[in-house]
């Protein structure tokens, strides 16, 4: 059991207020992902999760009772850091066993736990050499080990994936995920990455500039963001965003619409454009269109559609799938 | 061959041929001459005048070995190694660990514990000769004013040493400091928060963590403090001189002493090549044993 609540938690450096008004609760054995732009505060979050900043002011609860001027070590938490933090002179076994040495745990017992995590993690041929000698992806298996023989109430992740190439970063991003079904636990997952989020979270908080702009579960956030922030930063290549007539024509200042949902056409579309570049990605072919009197937009064809720069072409936006903004940003409800 | 020409071809070749005979000229004249010299004269009774006629090959080394001053400043100097290891390499580091990290507050003691080792040896010794003064020190100062008899500290055979080794350790103790601050400054805060996370107290932080991630630097220290140890000498003279009754020499005092002052050079060459010995043992030994292979120094 470990569900956590932050209640109004402000934190600021000197003048500069890095955290503003968060509330938020996460519930039991979620995979909670913070995501937002660099410096939006997700690692300032995060560390005050774990007890490493003190808040400004506001709570921190976790199972119910008050942890905010509690130590870390008495928080129940366990953090995976971005630069995997690795005491560089113990072996890998003595990495993994460090908390647990910490915690008087007899020698056996630990050498037993240690064992088990390893071999969770494929680690077990390693536990003699010291963190120099292992790869990246290795160095990063030994973070999460030292993590999990802790059996904490909670895992917090900064960035874990963001040393590792593209291939294991994939493949790790399934363990993780795997691992979080094993245990069961609640972990909290930081990242900049809006494909790792989807991909991981159950539930998304989308951060920007120390605020909330919206929590929800990848889908809600994908099909109805709430601000035109959440609009651009989640979605991959991003929502197009338009202000001007179409806007104005949907009693909107902001029009946007994501890129699959517009269909392509020889003719016979609502909007009229010219292909100004085309990206085969072999699944989809992505067309940077200039729409009259509407502007730059970015399309997408299914599979390797036959289109050329220069092209004369006709888009057809689906009903139903746009999004329309106020002034203030905020999303407008259509009937 | 072929390595040489692609030292060449690399550029490593010409700043060898620049920058070596330079140095080992001087290294020649400066190191290796004098030695060599030294150990020529140790082999005669000579004052450092005149002609090196009278040769009475190993007696002046037998001499050194049954003098029992020698004996005394050998004992003395081995104390100084061990007050530099165990009470001054300690102190430095709890100093380091309290104010290692970057705050006005902290720059400021660093500063005042880092000024005795920017003082002169000489002035350190004539400043701490005046505070002992037994009639008109700030010793004086206080016996009266606790109504005591007078106490004349440097001349007691009882404290003498021990005020020298203090008043080395004081003036030593921020050089060590300012080797351990540098070190723990370059230890990641990440590895700090990990072991905090993993429920290490901070004085287990400090043990497991903050310590061997600066062995280096401690090996280093306890390097220099040994070298240092072994080479103290001119804060000796203003404050005891070498007494009371000879007492308090170290192994270069003696040397000085019983060499320079009563003009017997060949003497204190004999001296002199037992102290190069002794530092050439040390600083290999030391090499093998604590900085191991791979660990340059
Ligand atoms: N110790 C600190 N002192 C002063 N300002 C800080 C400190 N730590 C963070 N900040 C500031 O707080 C803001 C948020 O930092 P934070 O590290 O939380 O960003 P982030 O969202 O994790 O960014 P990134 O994706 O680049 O890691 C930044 O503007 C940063 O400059
Ligand atoms: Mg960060």
């Amino acid at each position: 059991m470990a569900t956590l609540e932050y209640e109004n938690i402000f934190k600021s450096f000197g003048d500069v207020q890095v955290i503003s008004d968060v509330s938020l609760t996460i519930p039991h054995g979620s995979f909670t992902v913070f995501v937002g732009p660099s410096g939006c505060g997700k690692s300032t979050l995060l560390r005050l999760t774990a007890g490493l900043e003190d808040v400004s002011s506001g709570k921190l609860k976790i199972d119910g009772r008050d942890v905010t001027e509690e130590r870390p070590t008495a928080r129940g938490i366990a953090m995976v850091f971005q630069s995997y933090a690795l005491y560089p002179h113990m072996n890998v076994a003595d990495n993994i066993g460090f908390g647990l040495k910490m915690a008087k745990m007899p020698k056996d017992e630990r050498r037993r736990k240690v064992a088990e995590a390893a071999e969770v993690l494929q680690l077990t041929p390693l536990l003699a050499r010291k963190p120099g000698e292992l790869s990246g992806g290795q160095r990063q298996r030994v973070a999460i080990g030292r993590a999990i023989v802790r059996q904490p109430k909670v895992f917090l992740f900064d960035e874990p994936l963001s040393n590792l190439d593209a291939a294991l970063r994939t493949q790790m991003r399934v363990e993780l995920a795997q691992l979080h079904t094993r245990l069961g636990a609640t972990m909290i997952y930081v990242t900049h990455d809006q494909v790792e989020a989807m991909t991981l979270a159950d539930r998304i908080v989308v951060l920007s500039n120390g605020r909330i702009e919206q929590v929800g579960t990848p889908l809600e956030l994908y099909s109805s963001p709430r601000t035109i922030f959440v609009a651009g930063f989640i979605g991959s290549p991003k929502m197009n965003l338009f202000s001007g007539p179409v806007a104005e024509a949907a009693g909107a200042q902001t029009y946007g619409i994501r890129p699959e949902h517009i269909d392509v056409m020889r003719e016979g579309g609502e909007w009229k454009g010219t292909v100004q570049f085309v990206e085969r990605l072999g699944s989809d072919t992505f067309l940077h269109v200039d729409a009259d009197k509407i502007g730059r937009m970015i399309v997408r064809a299914i599979g390797d559609a036959d289109f050329r720069g220069g092209e004369n072409i006709s888009l057809a936006p689906r009903p139903g799938f746009r999004h329309l903004f106020g002034k203030d940003g905020v999303a407008i409800q259509e009937a | 061959m072929a390595s040489l020409r692609r030292m060449h071809r690399d550029g490593k070749l010409a700043p060898i041929f620049i920058f070596l005979p330079p140095a080992l000229v001087l290294f020649t004249i400066f190191v290796i001459w004098p030695i060599l010299n030294a150990a020529n004269f140790s082999m005669y009774k000579w004052s450092g005048y005149g002609e090196l006629t009278n040769f009475v090959g190993a007696d002046n080394f037998r001499r050194l070995l049954r003098h029992s001053i020698f004996h005394q400043s050998l004992w003395n100097s081995w104390k100084l190694i061990l007050a530099s290891l165990f009470l001054q390499i300690p102190l430095a580091m709890t100093m380091a660990l309290l104010i290692y990290r970057k705050t006005s507050v902290n720059t400021a003691f660093r500063l005042i514990f880092f000024a005795p080792y920017i003082l002169a040896e000489v002035a350190t010794g004539l400043i701490w000769s005046f505070i002992f003064d037994g009639d008109y020190g700030v010793t004086a100062q206080i016996t009266r004013f606790l109504g005591m008899d007078q106490l004349y500290i440097l001349a007691d055979k009882r404290y003498a040493f021990l005020t020298i080794i203090t008043v080395i350790v004081w003036k030593y103790f921020g050089y060590h400091m300012m080797i351990f601050i540098a070190a723990l400054q370059s230890v990641p805060s990440d590895l700090i928060e990990a072991a905090e996370i993993d429920g290490a107290s901070p004085w287990r932080i400090i043990w497991h963590v903050k310590l061997p991630l600066i062995s280096h630097a401690i090996k280093l220290s306890a390097f220099f403090a040994i070298v240092g140890a072994l080479q103290v000498f001119d804060i000796i003279l203003p404050l005891t001189n070498g007494g009371p009754s000879n007492s308090t020499h170290s192994l270069v005092s003696y040397l000085y002493y019983f060499g320079l002052v009563q003009l017997n050079v060949g003497y204190g060459s004999a001296v002199g090549v037992c102290l190069f010995f002794l530092c050439v043992i040390t600083a290999f030994g030391y090499k093998r044993l604590a900085i191991g292979k791979g660990a340059g120094l």
